[in-house]
Parts: structure tokens; sequence; C-alpha cells
């Protein structure tokens, strides 16, 4: 029976509930939490996993999350509190080089029993608000993991269904959000537990045998359906290479990032060989959870797009089978333990932007032209007058470059980033801060171009209390790039000034780590703007005109860059701009 | 005193009337069907009352009241087809319309779409940012508002040709002083257009989303008003003097001027008609708990109703056309399965069905339209659950031959199945995915679907009803009476119904005897505010019901839930059972309490209702024999059932039946414009006013394998 192919009408049905599951595991766990980082911004990931640590089923939530747990299950099993699994046992666990996507992301695993044996797990992610860091929320320039907070390994928070209280009461006394902490933790506990409930449910409903025969064949279903569409793709090698900043600490050195494509038939081998040696701070990617996993999601993005496809594709294993990753062990990529690697985000951006780019010459119609492919993670943090720490993590946004077919989204969660924003009426009524300035960027245009890149926003945060800011962001060296004849767009830029002067501009870095910051200090963030797709020339002229009309464009930037001539009354002069395009187009192409 | 309601939907208008003994005709209920026309909805609507008139031969001034469902404001929001809207916002805030929750609509995609932004309510050229802010937590003005701004800005709309403005400023729900002022200043400049201010579309925390829902209402508010207008003086032209009713989203019936105030309320004015409708008629036979399937062409409408209230969707949740909107809207799921939807094998061997479907043109195979990709009612109809010669009544010209040929060419050749295992497998399905949705809109709401019956209606509803009860567990069928016009139904029976609401956070563990006053203080503003709208609509005080919630959450949390406030004044005492209400809610939804933490309250919210008389069915004559049927009987075909099985089943109109009749399947109860299907080992019974209750038999304990899990494997 085992050989047997379930029939395709089983396998849909299987395949829905299975997604139903998942769903429901996110929804309960962003719905209870506490921190904003979970409730607001859904930054988890929910989903069951059979014996293999393969993926059966994850929430649609943040890219991020999905695909890392079986990476914590790998190193789960290395590590496991008494070595067995129990029925009531939650495990929880955190540890960069045990397979975890980087220390503030806490997996609750759940085994699911069925019959009296083990069959699957269910479990999620979360970013917690801190972990006892050496500095609040994020961290950057620290010398090696220890640094980075609690590190928890397989350990058991319930024993048989039996809550461990030392490690609960252990886990409130070193952070600085306890009840915070614990509070989510709880509520991923939940969520697990449902995920169990259901998992049994349908096991119950179908059998074992049956349910593990769909699982299977659906990974195979998704494999196949990545195989297809890499087989189209030319054999050959692919490569692209950009810079990145710092890495928070040492201000002159720039990182490269070296992404070499190598499609082999229907296999696809991503080699970051090339690219920067380990870091000493926290800029390092956790090779096991972080760096694979956004391999993975850049082919999902870029082959299997949701938005284009005909038919659903089950988001499993399945996906991540045909997927290859190369990074030299004590490479930024791929450090060696001790070495810190919290700060690991804007790396795997980058390399997904450079994947698309590595492959624009063969996939025109699919790749679009660069995005700001970095993240601003911000950790703003100060003491309450009783003492007490507040905390803040926000995520804020990017913009997408021009595409083959529309411009390239605004102020939007970029690439493996999709969390929500604060409503800033919220945070008002409950944090000693004050939002100054939320809205597109009005002192650069995005990258011109057949399709436009995207504009980026500006985001000002004016804290009340005295107080540490930690910000992990990127892009103020080199400009998202266009493509086939796009212009680049911009680079981002952060500024600190005290609203009692606010001529005292100060410039900072991309990233900082534990900044002090007094009463009435703002900071504000400019987000990098996404570059151009295809000859600018080419953009209709009443497109353009449109632009100008919405300040996407300058009457200015139409005239010198699009070739579009208006009137004081913005009217298009049809003549002028034919006449301009016919001068400008040979000084272009020259 | 006759009462009609109308219904508009995408292919038909839907009308009911309903006549007492006092009318001339006597006490009756009359029904019709006219086309829809979307270009100006009133011409099908006066054009349907007119004829139903004449075929109920009342006179048009004999109809007292007219309850509306209307898809003028859905259409104009779906359609992106709405008024040029101008915004005034709060300095360095121009773009919060535009960024939304920054969230991409899709996690693995590079060419998703940002409906918020391509298809904008306000466009960003119209967004004018002017002087003034507003501080948390207390509400205190920290920059006065430059009114000379506000005057510059609303003569630049004006010149810009705007039909309607909004004042949208941070904070407003804190202190609504600077909205006011600049919404009269606006109205000064431009006295001939429509000013709403967002404190008062929606009085709640959190900017996007109420800016989007005052966007909104503004987007289809002169459209809205317009339409409103204009039947209503068609009306009055045909001598219709008729009161007129709208349905709104949250299922309860406002007047014109409350629609054209808060058209915004209007967009789920259609489906909400069905839900109602189905809770009427599951109330004829004392079922308080029902799931009610609305399954048309394209979509099915699915919501769960328990103890016959209606649910309300959390507005969190609340979305028209990929914009949030804070109105009550009736918690529905809608999924793309209908009659219409395609069924089609993908390029990896992957089957699916829907979402895209083939409307009513092409329409199914079978229909000879010129559509040949294969759908749900080709399935039914290669089946023989539906009879390609009696669809609608026999006019189509429908054949079997061309259902059969799509499903062989597109799926059973491909997937190397049978015609009638391929359409089995359709069936299979559509119904699975239809049977997910009413999972998330009950087993995902804490709602156990066992204790539940499931009502199937609209055209294509009934035909699926026993294989989703099956498959959800739920504890019997029932098919309304008339199941192609539940929704009109739906408009006679149900009340008038306002809601207010007011942000107001206050962490009740800790509020003391002056906090709890403030929250009471403004409990009874809201149902003041609540009673005076009811009153100006001539309601009696005595036909007047106020609910009060309190929408809660534990503090730091992003989600309230729903807690009914206790009678009479909030003091210390009884604002233990507000928090120990919201432990239990919360338990009860996510499964965990959290003991320890403090319970804060965000929201108030008032539910004013207005009683209104209830739709009154007719009983059916009692049958003498329930088991002879003959009278009934139209002949017999082949159908084939789940299990694969193809039994000789008796088709029976259901015109023809009485109450109390029973009929055992394998049967097919047909109507014009539906078909019921009783498989075999289930049984019909006609209750009293023409429902149909089907239910399983216990089984005779003959096959004791479980068949799903055999077929399985192939």
């Amino acid at each position: 029976m085992k050989n047997d192919t379930i029939n395709p009408i089983t396998l849909q049905v299987i395949s829905g509930a299975l997604d139903t599951i998942a769903e429901e595991m996110g929804h309960v766990l962003y719905r209870m939490s506490f921190s904003s980082i979970i409730r607001e911004s859904q930054d988890l990931g929910a989903g069951l996993f059979d014996l293999k640590y393969q993926t059966l089923c994850e929430s649609e939530s943040t890219p991020m999350h999905i695909g890392s747990i079986p990476a914590y299950l790998r190193g789960i099993e290395a590590t496991l509190q008494g070595g067995v699994w129990h029925e009531g046992d939650v495990v929880v666990h955190n540890h960069p080089y045990y397979g975890a996507s980087h220390t503030p992301d806490l997996a609750i695993i759940i085994p699911i029993f069925h019959e009296g044996e083990l069959v699957a797990f269910a479990g999620n992610t979360a970013h917690h608000i801190d972990i006892g860091a050496a500095t609040p929320g994020l961290i950057i320039d620290v010398g090696d993991v220890y640094a980075e907070g609690m590190l928890f390994a397989g350990l058991k928070l319930y024993d048989r269904g039996q809550r461990n209280e030392t490690l609960a009461q252990m886990i409130r006394t070193n952070s600085r959000a306890a009840d915070q902490l614990m509070d989510d933790i709880d509520a991923q506990v939940a969520s697990a537990r449902l995920g169990v409930k259901r998992f049994q449910e349908l096991l119950d409903r179908y059998g074992r045998e049956l349910i593990f025969a769909a699982t299977d064949q659906l990974m195979d279903y998704s494999e196949k359906r990545l195989r297809q569409e890499i087989a189209a793709i030319p054999d050959g090698e692919y490569r692209a290479e950009g810079l990145l900043d710092d890495d928070g600490r040492n201000r002159d050195v720039p990182l490269p990032v070296v992404v070499t494509v190598r499609i082999e038939g229907d296999n696809v081998t991503v080699d970051l060989t090339g690219s920067a040696d380990q870091t000493p701070t926290a800029y390092n990617v956790p090779f096991e959870g972080s760096c694979k996993v956004a391999a993975y999601a850049a082919f999902r993005k870029l082959l299997l797009d949701t938005y284009t496809a005909d038919s659903p594709v089950p988001s499993n294993e399945g996906s991540f089978r045909p997927v290859h990753v190369i990074a030299p062990k004590g490479s930024m990529f791929n450090p060696i333990s001790p070495a810190a690697a919290e700060a690991r985000f804007t790396q795997c951006n980058r390399m997904i932007d450079l994947i698309l780019q590595a492959l624009s010459p063969v996939l025109p119609d699919k790749v679009i032209a660069g995005s700001s492919a970095s993240i601003s993670f911000a950790s703003y943090a100060g003491l309450r007058d009783n003492g007490d720490y507040w905390v803040f993590l926000e995520v804020n946004e990017g913009a997408y470059g021009g595409r083959p077919r529309s411009d390239g989204p605004d102020c939007i969660d970029n690439l493996m980033a999709n969390t929500r924003n604060n409503p800033i009426e919220d945070l008002g009524m409950h944090l000693p801060m004050i939002c100054d300035r939320y809205e597109l960027r009005d002192d650069v245009l995005p990258g011109a171009g057949r399709y436009r890149g995207g504009l980026g926003v500006v985001k000002s945060q004016r804290v009340l209390t005295p107080g540490f800011i930690t910000i992990e962001s990127e892009r103020h060296l080199e400009a998202p790039c266009g493509l086939f004849g796009g212009l680049d767009g911009a680079t981002g830029r952060n500024l600190i000034y005290n609203e009692a002067a606010p001529d005292k501009v100060v410039e900072m870095p991309s990233k900082f780590s534990g900044h002090a910051t007094s009463t009435g200090d703002v900071m504000v963030y400019y987000s990098p703007c996404g570059g151009g797709y295809g000859d600018p020339l080419e953009r209709p002229p009443e497109t353009v005109r449109e632009d100008v009309l919405d300040d996407f464009c300058s009457r200015n930037h139409a005239f010198e860059i699009y070739g579009v001539v208006l009137d004081d009354g913005l009217k298009l002069d049809i003549a002028a701009t034919q006449q301009r395009r016919d001068d400008i187009r040979p000084q272009r192409s020259r | 005193m006759a009462r009609l309601g109308v219904d508009v939907g995408g292919t038909n208008t839907d009308l009911i009337l309903e006549t007492f003994a006092d009318d001339p005709v006597g006490a009756g209920i009359f029904q019709h069907k006219v086309p829809s026309t979307q270009q100006d909805q009133s011409i099908g609507v006066v054009r349907g009352i007119v004829e139903l008139c004449e075929k109920a031969a009342i006179s048009t001034a004999d109809i007292k009241r007219i309850v509306h469902g209307t898809t003028v404001a859905t259409n104009a929001a779906l359609e992106h087809d709405g008024a040029n809207v101008g915004m005034l916002t709060t300095r360095g805030f121009r773009d919060i319309l535009h960024i939304g929750r920054h969230k991409r609509p899709h996690n693995f995609s590079l060419h998703f779409d940002v409906p918020w932004q391509t298809r904008p309510l306000v466009k960003r050229r119209n967004r004018l940012a002017v002087t003034e802010r507003i501080l948390p937590p207390d509400g205190r003005i920290e920059t006065a508002l430059d009114e000379n701004e506000v005057r510059a800005a609303a003569r630049r709309l004006r010149d810009n040709g705007v039909d309607a403005v909004i004042v949208c400023f941070l904070f407003s729900f804190l202190n609504d002083a600077h909205e006011r002022r600049a919404q009269e200043i606006v109205r000064e400049i431009v006295p001939d257009i429509y000013v709403w201010r967002s404190s008062e579309v929606a009085d709640v925390m959190r900017e996007f989303e109420r800016f989007s829902t005052t966007a909104m209402n503004a987007f289809v508010g002169p459209k809205t008003a317009r339409y409103l207008s204009r039947l209503e003086a068609k009306l009055s032209d045909q001598g219709i003097g008729a009161n007129l009713r709208i349905m709104q989203s949250n299922g309860g019936l406002a007047t014109i001027d409350q629609c054209i105030d808060r058209p915004v309320n209007t967009l789920m004015s259609g489906p909400a008609g069905g839900v109602i409708g189905g809770r009427h008629f599951a109330d004829m036979i004392g079922e308080a708990n029902i799931l009610s399937v609305d399954i048309g062409g394209t979509s099915a409408d699915i919501s769960a109703l328990s103890d016959g209230e209606l649910r309300i969707k959390n507005s969190r949740d609340a979305t028209v056309a990929d914009h949030p909107v804070l109105t009550p809207i009736i918690d529905m799921i809608t999924i793309g399965a209908g009659g219409g939807s395609i069924a089609y094998v993908d390029s990896a061997g992957g089957f699916n069905v829907g979402p895209r479907s083939a409307g009513a043109e092409p329409g199914p195979a079978c229909y000879g339209l010129g559509g040949t990709e294969p759908t749900v009612t080709d399935a039914n109809v290669v089946l023989g659950r539906l009879d390609a010669d009696r669809l609608l009544g026999g006019d189509l010209g429908a054949t079997t031959e061309r259902a059969e040929r799509a499903i062989f060419e597109k799926i059973a050749e491909p997937l190397g199945l049978s015609v009638t295992d391929a359409a089995l497998g359709i069936l299979r399905v559509v119904n699975n995915n239809m049977a997910l949705a009413i999972r998330s809109a009950s087993v995902a709401r804490g709602i156990d679907p066992r204790e539940f019956a499931l009502m199937p209606f609209g055209g294509a509803g009934p035909v699926h009803g026993p294989a989703l009860a099956a498959e959800v567990g739920a504890k019997y069928v029932i098919v309304p009476p008339a199941p192609g016009i539940t929704a009109a139904a739906g408009l006679l029976a149900t009340d008038m119904k306002y809601e207010v609401t007011r942000s107001l956070l206050r962490d009740l563990d800790a509020a003391g005897a002056d906090e709890l006053a403030t929250v009471d203080a403004e409990l009874t503003r809201l149902e003041t505010e609540c009673r005076d709208r009811l009153w100006a609509d001539g309601i009696a005080s005595a036909d007047i019901e106020m609910q009060r919630i309190a929408e809660c959450r534990y503090h730091g949390q992003g989600f309230e839930l729903r807690i009914d406030m206790p009678a009479g004044t909030l003091d210390e005492n009884n604002v233990q059972t507000v928090i120990e209400a919201f432990h239990a809610r919360h338990e009860n939804d996510y499964g965990y309490r959290f003991a320890g933490a403090v319970v804060e309250l965000v929201t108030l919210r008032v539910i004013g209702r207005g009683h209104c008389a209830k739709l009154d069915w007719p009983r059916l004559p009692t049958a003498h024999d329930e088991a002879d049927t003959a009278q009934a009987l139209l002949y017999e075909r082949e159908t084939v059932f789940d299990d694969g099985r193809s039994l000789t089943t008796p088709r029976y109109d259901r015109a023809c039946l009485a109450a109390g009749q029973v009929i055992n399947g394998p049967a097919i109860l047909v109507e014009r414009d539906s078909t019921s299907l009783v498989p075999p080992g289930w049984q019909a019974v006609v209750t009293e006013h023409g429902n149909i209750r089907i239910s399983e038999q216990p089984p005779h304990a003959t096959n004791a394998s479980n068949p799903r899990v055999e077929e399985a494997f192939s």
C-alpha cells in the first residue's frame, strides 16, 4: 500500500486541511500575544513537521520564519533534554549553532503522538523583544553568541505535561521585558497545542498511513512544480555581486556579497563563495536556520509566484529540495561558533536581490530591478519612572524595484520581510514615544524606468524618556540597481536630532548599537528606493504626467530623465515630448 | 399594509411581497424575479415592483413599506468606480492610506498587486496635509490647527474637482476639535459637496483603518446617495408612497437618510439578506443553530448563527475590496466556489476546482453557450443530480452530452479516470473547499458544527447540502422553501439597527470610581444617540432594545474581543463581571486565559434595535398520508451518489408536497430554480412551513468498512 499513489481528489482534501491547521496556529499566536513584534508585525511562523523534520504545512506569516523550523528540529535532536520525546513535552529552543534562525526567534515544539507513538511535531517560532542580551532588544556590536542573551537548546518547558517552573522563573528573571516574554511563550504553547489537536483529529479521521502517504505525495508535487520551472532555465552559471555598508563596528570596511547561481537541469545551487569572511560583530548569518531559508524563499518568489501562478503550490518541504546552498565555513553566511549571529536579515535580503540580478539575462520577464533589499529593524528602549524597562521593536519598510509589467510597490515590506506596521495611535497610547512623521520620502525620487522603482518611506520617532536606540539597516552605500536601461534607486539614511534643536542633525550609520538618547531625541529613517526597470524614455508620457500630479516625479525630472514636457498648467506637450525624446535617445545609447 | 422586499443580485433582482388580512387580496406571499439592471439598479427594482403588484393584483399604492438589499455601494468598491475624494490630514502623515499596514498581500511573489496603491480611495494629489497636532494619551493640543492652511487646501480640492472631502487627523478619537473645525471650514468653502470627518464615521483608535473607513464612506457615498434619491423619486413617480428601508451590512435596516449619511454601512447589504433569511426559515422549525451556505454561480457565502444570533465580524478583520472598513459586518466567509466554478488539471498534474468561474456567460459547458470547460454544474448534470432538461425550468436547452464531453476532455482523460469518477472528484473537491470554509466559519471560531443544522440556499445550494453536512458533521440539513429567494425574504425578517462606537482606553482592573463613571457617562451618551436615531425613524420606545458592548483585550495585546456589559450603572462591583466574562471569552476562543494579566477596555459600542414585524410564511396543507407521495412524483432516472453507485432515483415536484410528508432517499426534489438531493440512507421530511429537513438515518450495519479510506487509494 505504501507505494500506491493517492488519488488527486483525496490529496486536495488533505492539502486543504493541512493549510487550515497552519493558518489557525498562526492566527491564535498573533491574536493572543502581547509584544507588538508578534501581535502587530506578525514576526512568526507556525506549522506541522514529520519525523524526518520535513515541513508538512506552514502558516502564511513572515517568510523568514517559513522554512526555518526543520533546522530547529535537527538542532533539537542533537540537544534534546533527556534524549527522548514524551507525550506532553514542550521544548523551547533558540540556539543558532543548533539550527535556530537567530537567538530572539524562540521555537516552541510539541511532539504529536498518535495511538501511543510519536508521529510528527507541531511547532512555531516567534520573535521576542528581549531575551536578556547585552543591549535591550536588538543586538549588533557584540563579541560572541553568549552576549546575545539566553541560549535554549532542547530544553523542556513542559516534561510529560508538567510545567518546569524553575525554567520559567529563570526565563522571567533574565529579560528586560519578562511579562511579555513569558506571556508570548504561553501564546506559542497554546498555538502549538492547537496544531497537535487538529493533526490528531486528521489522523483519527483518515488513518496514519493515508495521511503520511498524502503528505509525501504533496511534498513531491511541490518539488515537481519547482523543478519544472528550474529545468526551463538554460544550464549555466550566473553571477552578481554587491557591497554591504559595514559590520556595525568597523565603519570603513564594506562587506562583499558574491552570489553565483548554478543551474544544472532541474537543480539549482546558490554559491556564496567570495562573500565576506565572518565578522567580529553579530552581523553574521546562521547557515542552517537563515541562510538556506533565504535561498529557498528566493526561488519560491521567482519561480512559484503565488500572484501569477494558475494554481496554488502547497507550502511544504518539496519546494526546498531542488535548492542547494554553499557558503564556506567561516564566512559571513556560515559563521563558526562562538561568533555572534543575531543581525542577519539585511545580508539575506541582499542575497535574494543579487540572485534576481544574476538571473536577469535569462529570466527578463520574471526578475525585477533592485529592491531596497534591506530592512530597518529598530529597537527603542528606556526606563519608566518605576524603574521598569520599556522595549519596542519596529520593522520599517522598504520599496520594490520596477517590474517587467508594473511599477515597484512603494513603502512596503521587502523580499524576506513581510510584517505589519504598528498603528501610530496604538503606539502613542502605550509607550513613551511619539511618531512625528510617517509618509513617502520627498528628498529623493525612485529609480526611473519604463516601470519606475518604488518610493521609500520616511519615519520619525521621538522618545519621551532617556534610553537606547539600536538600528539594523543597510544600503547607505550602494543604491538598488536599475535593470534593462532603468536607473538606480536611492540609498537610505538615518538621522538623529533633538526636538529642541532640529537643525543640529547627526547623520548616523546604517547600523548602530545601544546609542544613548535623551528625552526629545528624534530618530529619522529614510528607506532606500527601488531601481527602475526598462528605458525611462519608453514610459508613456501620460503616466509620467500622472506621477508628477501625485509627486512621484517632479516636472524637471520628467523633462530631464523621462523626456516628457509639461507646460505650466502641467498639461502634456506631446510634440515637444516627442522632440525631447528624439534628442536625448542618441545621447543615452552612447 | 402590504410589504415588499427587493434584493438586487448580479444576475437577477428577486422580489417578495407580503400581504395581510386587511389588504384587498387577503394575507399571502407573492414572488417575482426580473433581470437586474446593473447600469441603474433602480430600473429593475421599479419594474419588478410594478410587475409583482400586477401579479398579486394589488395597487402599488397599497404597499406601505419596501425593504431593499442593494449592491450599489458594493459594486462601486469592487469595481473601483467611486467618487473623486479629497482628504485633509495631519502634516507629516500624507500617505497613511498609501502605506497601509506595509504588509504585502503575497509572501511569495515578485509581481503582486498592492490594491491600496494601484487603486487608491483617495489619489495622492488630493491628499493634502495641514498643520495641527494632538497628542496621546490625553488628547491635548500640541500645535493648533492652522485654519488658513485648511482654507487653502479646501480651495485646492475644489479646483481639483473632488466630489467629497474627508478630514482625517491623528488622535481624533481622543479629541475631535480639530477635525470638527476643519470640517466646518471646508463646508463654508465647498458648500455643495459631502464632507465627513473620521471621528464621526469610525470613532476608534488605529489611524489607517479609521482613515480607510472614512475614505471608503466618501468613495461610495455620492453614488449611493444619487442612487437612493433616484430610487425614491422613481417610486414616487409611480405613485408608490411606501417608506423605503435599506438593509445594512450588520443585518439591520436603516432609513435612506441614515444610509446617505453612512453609505459605508451598506457595503454588504446584499449578502446580509441571505443570512437573515436563513435564520428566519430555521426559526420556523425552532432551530437556532445554523450554518447558512448561500451558493450562487461563482461564490459561496458562509455564516454561522448560534442561538439565533448573527455573528458580527471582529472589525479588525473586515475588508471590502482589500480596503479595511471598521463597520459592523455580518461574519461571513466568501469563497470562490459555486455552480460555475471551473475544474482543471494543472501543469504538474494537480487537480483544482475554482476559483475561476464560467459565470452566467459562457456558463457551464452543458448550457451550450460557448463554455467548453467543465464546471461544478456539469459534474452534477453528468451524475444525474441535476437534470439538464429541467435547468431553470427547462428554458436553457442544456444537454448532458456537452457536460460529459467537457469532463472527459479536460479531467477524465488527463487523469486516467472514468467520466463518472472525474465528476465525483469535481464534487468532492468543491465540497471539500466549501467544507473547509464552513469549518473556518465555525470550528475556528469556537463553534462545534455537530450542534448546528446546515442550511443551503441560493440556486446551487440545496444539491450540495447533504454532502456538506456529512463533511462538516452538521446534525442535519434544512432546505428553506423557495431557496432562490431566501435573501429577498430575509429583507422582511429583520429590525431597524444602528450602532455607535467610541474608543476609550482604560485598564478595568485598576479603574477607580471616577474612571468607571466616565465610562458609564460615555455609554449613556452613546445610548442616547442611538435612541434618538430610532425615534427619528418613528420607532416607539417600547419597541427599542439596547445592547451595550465593551471591546476588551489583555493590556498589551493587539486584538479585542467583545463582551456584553451588565445592565445598570457600571461600578466597582459589576466591572468584575466584565473582567471575568473577558477571561472566559479569551479561554473559549483561544484555549487559554492569562489569569494574572490586566484587562483593558478599548472601545465601547452600543447597538440600538427597533423591532419590526417579521415575514409570516404560510403553512402548507397537512398530508393525509405521510408516505403517499404519488401526487408529487415526476419521473425516475439514474443518479450517481458519492459512493459511486448509480441508482434509479425518483424526482418529485416540490410544489406538490404537503406538510408532514416523508421521502426516503435516494430521491431528488425539483423546483424551478433549485434542486435538493436526498442520498440513499437519508430521509427528507416536509415541515409545516415547507422547509425540507433532510437527515441521515441510522445505518443498518451493512457496510462496516470506511468507504472513504478504501476508495482513497487508486
